[in-house]
C-alpha cells in the first residue's frame, strides 16, 4: 500500500489517542494548502488513509495533530503540565511507490514523530 | 540494525537509481562514522551539563541519535506566535556539543507564548555524508512548544536522525 498514514498514541498511557484532530495540508505554490481535517477513532488510527495511494504525489505535506485538547480531557492532566501541545510535523514523500506512516507518540511533556511501518 | 531497516535503505536505494546503488546495503545500514572537525558531530569530550539553579532560561540540546553524537552544527531559527503566523526572534547554529553557546533567551527576553523552533535537518544530514533520498523525508522540521511561565528554566532537548524525532521539556 502506498500512500499516507498516521497513529496517535498516549504514550502516558500505553494507549491510542482518540478523538484527536488532525489537520492535513499539501504544499503548494510554496504555501501550506489545507486538504483535509479529520479524527483519530478509538484505534488512535483514522478511518481511511490520510492519503490514498492513488493520490500520492511527491511533494511536501504536514500533520498538526491538536493534542492540547486531547490532553486537557485527561484526567490528573492541568493545562500547566501541557509543554507540546499541538506539534505538527512535515516531511517529503520522495517515492510514491512507498507508504508513508507517520505515528505521533505524545505525552504533556514530550512528543516523538519517525517514519513507521 | 533490523532487517526492515536494511529492506527500506534497500528501496530507496532503488528509487534512487545509480548513485545510492553504488553502495552495497551493509554500508547503507550503517551512519558512516562522521569527520573528526570539531565543528561537526563526533566530539564526544564533554560531560553532561547540569543547570539546576539557574534563572529563567531557554536552552536548546540537539542530540544526533543516528551518529550517537552531539548535534553539531545544527542551523535552527526560533519564533513566536504572534496572531496566525510566527514573529522570527533568531537564527542560531549548534556548537560542536550540540548547544548554543549563550541560551536561546533568558532573563527578560524569556516570554509566555507558543514557540517554534526550525530545525535544518536536511542540511545537516548533508554535511554528514548520510546517504539519503532527495528530498529528504525530515527538511525542515518544525518544534513547536508553550512557554507558560517566564520564571522558570525552559530545557529542550531534541533527539534526532534522518527518519524520525522526539523533543520533550528536559532538565
Amino acid at each position: 500500500m502506498a500512500g499516507i498514514t498516521t497513529h496517535v498514541l498516549d504514550a502516558d498511557r500505553g494507549r491510542p489517542a482518540p478523538g484527536v484532530r488532525i489537520d492535513f495540508s499539501v504544499m503548494e505554490d510554496g504555501a501550506w494548502r489545507h486538504v483535509k481535517s479529520v479524527v483519530t477513532n478509538a484505534d488512535g488510527r483514522t478511518d481511511a488513509p490520510i492519503l490514498p495511494g492513488t493520490e500520492a504525489r511527491i511533494g511536501q505535506y504536514q500533520l498538526e495533530f491538536h493534542i492540547d485538547a486531547y490532553l486537557k480531557a485527561k484526567p490528573g492532566v492541568t493545562e500547566a503540565d501541557i509543554f507540546v501541545d499541538n506539534p505538527v510535523v512535515r516531511f517529503s514523500v520522495s517515492d510514491v511507490k512507498q507508504h508513508y506512516h507517520v505515528p505521533m507518540l505524545c505525552t504533556p511533556g514530550n512528543c516523538t514523530t519517525y517514519r513507521g511501518s | 540494525m533490523d532487517r526492515q531497516a536494511l529492506t527500506r535503505r534497500s528501496l530507496v536505494g532503488v528509487g534512487l537509481g545509480g548513485a545510492a546503488m553504488a553502495a552495497a546495503p551493509g554500508v547503507l545500514a550503517q551512519a558512516n562514522p562522521p569527520p573528526a572537525d570539531p565543528a561537526r558531530p563526533g566530539t564526544l569530550t564533554t560531560a553532561p551539563v547540569s543547570q539546576a539553579g539557574l534563572g529563567p532560561r531557554l536552552t536548546l540540546h540537539a542530540i544526533d541519535n543516528f551518529h550517537g553524537t552531539p548535534g553539531a552544527g545544527m542551523v535552527c531559527d526560533l519564533s513566536i506566535r504572534e496572531g496566525d503566523t510566527y514573529r522570527p526572534i533568531k537564527t542560531v547554529t549548534t556548537a560542536a556539543n550540540g548547544r548554543t553557546p549563550e541560551p536561546l533567551l533568558s532573563e527578560d527576553a524569556l516570554r509566555v507564548g507558543h514557540y517554534e523552533l526550525l530545525l535544518h535537518f536536511e542540511e545537516y544530514f548533508a554535511r554528514t555524508g548520510a546517504s539519503l533520498p532527495s528530498p529528504n523525508f525530515l527538511g525542515l522540521v518544525p518544534v513547536r512548544f508553550v512557554i507558560r511561565d517566564a520564571s522558570q528554566r525552559y530545557h529542550l532537548p531534541v533527539l534526532f536522525t534522518p527518519w524520525g524525532y522526539s523533543y520533550y521539556r528536559g532538565s
